[in-house]
């Protein structure tokens, strides 16, 4: 590392150093320290307060940034993808959801065995996007990009399961926000003992990660095991993640940040990273604690440490954008096993739609059991029915039109609508919204989301009208700016007054919010958008086989991405507007479409958006009556059809 | 006059019960039973599922005539208006005490149902046992307290001045230990060691611990240390709902006079 870089952590460890001196002679005098170690027990509050709470989180500090910059660091050096960490890569939010469903379902685990309930929702959460990045040889946009999506279903799973219990528990916002404080030496110890292993494993991994790094060709000709090796690291970092997640919570961003600046600060040698990046990580994490300890002591306003470092994650990402370096793997155009005659095709799309307008018309429940309407009580209840069944099937086809579109446009089979940014967007608007006038009308509250969903629109077109930008780095834009959202929206929570539970409510997505209006306006707006697609379907047909391709054929690269993002923006944004982000329906629609036979980009377009309003019409009738009268969130049921469609797909080669 | 009332919100839930009206429906009834106990509701009341999403459909089919609602559900005043009238009162806003609000629902609402008598009698009710309540607590006075609700092995929740729970604890005469602003009815989350601030203050728990977190909680180093642990000044309260309305607020008084008796004079 160059000079400059050990003056900057140099100057960081003062600064920490110093805010801790400050917390810490705040309880017990300086002066009085050397008595403390020599005193006889039983020591006064002050003193207690200093040797179990303010020691022992400085420690915690030190050792979970420690172990989060490991953890990235080694992550980045085994992908070679500079934006890996732990949260890019959904593990922090597996463990999130093992924890918030253990806490639900079984409190008594949690109460003894935390420890074990993360690791296992990281491990779950890393081997779902190891398995999904195996296909593209762990390319890493499409490795951020699962990681991405694994993070969305955690979360909306974990806000589904808190509403559904009708619980907000404070204990799960809490440890969603990743507080550092302490009451005794027990999770530092955890801690540091989990740390001193993985840092031996990980010096063992030193000598084969610098082989690796020749490529994987050079790797197996000098003899090393790549696929039992890529284990060991994955499963050392997923690790030291989860024990991180047990004892604090979710702390985001430190294993993306400390092996950046280590780099950035000229460090080459993996061996140089792995072993600089726990150094930076501990003082990156002291550092931010304190601030956050001074800040609680002068506003008394208690942000949980986590939530502060997740602000920088969004930004870092952005800066980093330039850097990452995608596998050079040509572009493949999207291949059909099958051709289908697109008049059957759509017909058989349309064949349950009779049977679902049945189930949506004509079945009621009265609590106590489900049963047939008669004609007058359908037509009694039909005007409650009729739009939230048309806003749910409209807002799953703009979806799938949106994915699909994406799709095509970045050649990245992983892409999907959440990773435009919007939907995190109009999350963090409706919040603000909420912020600012807590008693606003529902009106302002649209307002707000939509002013949010425009402002992050704009940050990734923004990224997307510079030429030189390959169009995977798309959706890497679309994600920093979604992750920045999220942590804003976490923060928000971990605040915790009933505006999170609002959040939360929203976060779920329901569709019963619709009215006759709204409903008719996305269904004439996803009408639109879809002879939109049509009239571009030659740019689409074309860019999937890349930038130089395109231009040669003379599609005007810059200007059709910055109008069909435009068109994907809006398009997203109605749809999570009115029935919340639907997660899976956008991803998963375009896949079976394509799969099914409808090859050519039109046909693609117009078959993923029936497939995803019929699924959505469905989803709708599901959510509604499933847990009759308690309704559950929409998004949860198109995921539910898209988890299983997800493991299908990592089956396959 | 509305006979048929189904109440969204919990705490115009409470009010009505006051008022000894039963809903014919009202959101989550599972969990009220549970965390607010009382009022107790009338096994026949219609659950309608979540508040943040109620069941519309079941509420429409249930014809009622007056829906109460409070202002935490904007987001579905259109749909609601369309099924009833509405009526939405607000009981919690940031840095103003709810229970003068809590009361004047009871009143409002007994305007709205012919009710006034009524009203006036559980207003007058009310008045008259805090003032009870004020004198037998009078020994008590001295002590400032601390009103918290554990959240984990490390946290509370601290409830300031514009919660229920401290509004009705000023109106019984007793002094807050938490002096810093709280946050929209409660601070959260605050760290354990941020209630050795004041040694001379009582701690009243209200709520079950979570069950995730009672090993950690009653190990915990500086919980253990703090004065008024140490001194036995520690109060347990049962399950009261924080965001209830008058009868969560006269739940708390009664608890808090019969808990500090039994921790006895001078604690």
């Amino acid at each position: 590392m160059t000079a400059r870089g050990w003056i900057f952590l140099g100057l960081a460890f003062l600064a920490g150093l110093a805010l801790f001196g400050f917390e810490a002679s705040r309880q017990v005098d300086i002066a009085l320290w050397p008595k403390l170690l020599s005193a006889t027990p039983p020591l006064s509050l002050d003193e207690l307060i200093l040797a179990y709470s303010v020691l022992p989180r400085a420690g915690v500090a030190l050792v979970a940034g420690a172990m989060l910059g490991l953890s990235g660091a080694l992550l980045q050096q085994l992908l070679r993808n500079p934006i890996a960490d732990p949260s890019t890569l959904g593990m922090s939010s597996g463990a999130q959801f093992a924890i918030v469903a253990a806490t639900l379902y079984a409190p008594e685990v949690v109460d003894g065995h935390r420890t074990a309930v993360a690791l296992g929702g990281a491990g779950i959460a890393a081997a779902i996007v190891f398995a999904l990045g195996r296909r593209n040889a762990f390319d890493p946009v499409t490795m951020v990009v699962s990681g991405l999506l694994v993070g969305v279903t955690a979360t909306s799973f974990s806000a589904t399961m808190t509403l559904a219990r009708g619980e907000y528990l404070m204990s799960l916002v809490t440890w969603n926000g990743g507080s550092l404080s302490q009451q005794d030496w027990s999770v530092f110890h955890a801690l540091a003992i989990a740390f001193a292993i993985a840092a031996f494993l990980a010096a063992l991994m030193i000598r084969p990660l610098l082989v690796l790094s020749l490529g994987d060709a050079s790797a197996r000709s000098l003899g090393v095991n790549l696929g039992s090796f890529r284990f060991a690291i994955a499963a050392i970092s997923t690790a030291l993640a989860g024990f991180v997640a047990a004892g604090v919570g979710l702390v985001s961003f430190v294993g993306l940040a400390a092996p950046v600046f280590v780099r950035a600060c000229g460090a080459r040698r993996p061996a140089a990273v792995i072993a600089l990046s726990p150094l930076t990580g501990a003082i990156f994490l002291w550092l931010c604690d304190g601030i956050v300890q001074l800040l609680a002591r002068s506003s008394s306003e208690n942000f949980p440490t986590g939530a502060v470092t997740a602000l920088a994650g969004g930004p870092l990402l952005l800066w980093l954008l330039p850097r990452v370096k995608s596998a050079e793997a040509p572009h493949e155009a999207p291949m059909s096993p099958r051709r289908l005659s697109f008049g059957r095709g759509i017909a058989a799309l349309l064949l349950p739609v009779p049977a679902i307008l049945a189930l949506a018309f004509f079945v009621g429940s009265t609590g106590m059991g489900w049963k047939i309407l008669t004609l007058a009580e359908m037509n009694d209840l039909a005007p409650l029915r009729w739009p939230r069944l048309l806003a749910a099937a409209a807002a799953g086809g703009l979806l799938s039109l949106t994915g699909a579109v994406l799709q095509r446009m970045t050649g990245n089979a992983m892409a999907s609508p959440e990773v435009v940014g919007v939907s995190g967007g109009t999350g963090l608007g409706f919040a603000v919204a909420l912020t600012v006038a807590p008693d606003g009308s529902a009106f302002a509250q649209f307002v707000g989301a939509a002013l949010g969903a425009l402002f992050s629109m704009t940050m990734v077109l923004a990224f997307a009208s510079r030429r030189d930008l390959p169009p995977e780095k798309l959706l890497l834009a679309g994600i920093a700016v979604g992750s920045f959202s999220s942590s804003v929206l976490s923060v928000l929570l971990a605040i915790g007054d009933q505006r999170s539970w609002q959040i939360l409510a929203w976060l779920g997505g329901s569709a019963s919010t619709a009215t006759p209006i709204t409903a008719l306006f996305l269904c004439v707006l996803s009408l639109a958008m879809l002879a939109g697609g049509l009239v571009f379907s030659r740019w689409l047909t074309i860019l999937p086989f890349g930038h130089a391709v395109a231009q040669a054929l003379g599609v005007p690269v810059r200007s059709s991405r910055v109008i069909m993002l435009m068109a994907c923006g809006v398009a997203t944004g109605a749809a999570s507007l009115l029935v919340g982000p639907l997660s899976f329906v956008g991803l998963i629609a375009p896949h079976i479409a394509l799969r099914a036979g409808f090859a050519p980009a039109s046909q693609h377009l117009v078959g993923a958006f029936v497939l995803g309003a019929v699924l959505m019409a469905f989803a709708d009738f599901g959510a509604r009556m499933a847990t009759f009268p308690y309704e559950l969130p929409l998004g949860l049921f198109a995921a539910l059809v898209g988890a299983p469609y997800l493991i299908w797909l990592m089956g396959r080669r | 006059m509305p006979t048929r009332i189904a109440a969204i919100d919990w705490g115009m839930l409470e009010t009505l019960a006051a008022l000894d009206v039963m809903p014919i429906a009202a959101t989550e009834l599972i969990q009220f039973r549970k965390d607010a106990i009382e009022p107790m509701l009338a096994a026949d009341v219609v659950d309608l599922g979540l508040r943040g999403s109620p069941n519309f459909e079941l509420l429409h089919l249930l014809r009622p005539d007056l829906i109460l609602i409070s202002p935490f559900y904007t987001r579905h005043e259109a749909a609601l208006k369309r099924i009833a009238p509405v009526l939405s009162l607000t009981f919690y806003v940031r840095g103003e005490p709810p229970f003068e609000k809590a009361l004047s629902a009871v009143k409002v609402l007994g305007e709205r149902l012919a009710l006034q008598e009524k009203a006036a009698a559980v207003l007058a009710r009310v008045a008259t046992q805090i003032e009870a309540y004020r004198q037998t607590l009078a020994p008590f006075a001295d002590r400032p307290t601390y009103l918290v609700n554990v959240g984990d092995s490390r946290h509370v929740r601290v409830f300031g001045f514009d919660s229920m729970f401290g509004d009705v604890l000023a109106r019984l005469g007793l002094g807050n230990a938490w002096v810093d602003r709280s946050r929209f009815t409660f601070a959260a989350p605050v760290p354990i060691e941020k209630l050795a601030a004041d040694k001379d203050a009582r701690i009243v728990i209200i709520s079950d611990v979570p069950v995730e977190a009672r090993s950690g909680f009653r190990s915990s180093m500086i919980w253990n240390a703090l004065q008024p642990v140490r001194d036995g000044r520690v109060v347990m309260l049962d399950n009261i709902s924080p965001y209830g309305g008058v009868i969560a607020g006269m739940r708390f008084a009664r608890l808090l006079v019969k808990g500090l008796l039994a921790l006895g004079r001078g604690q």
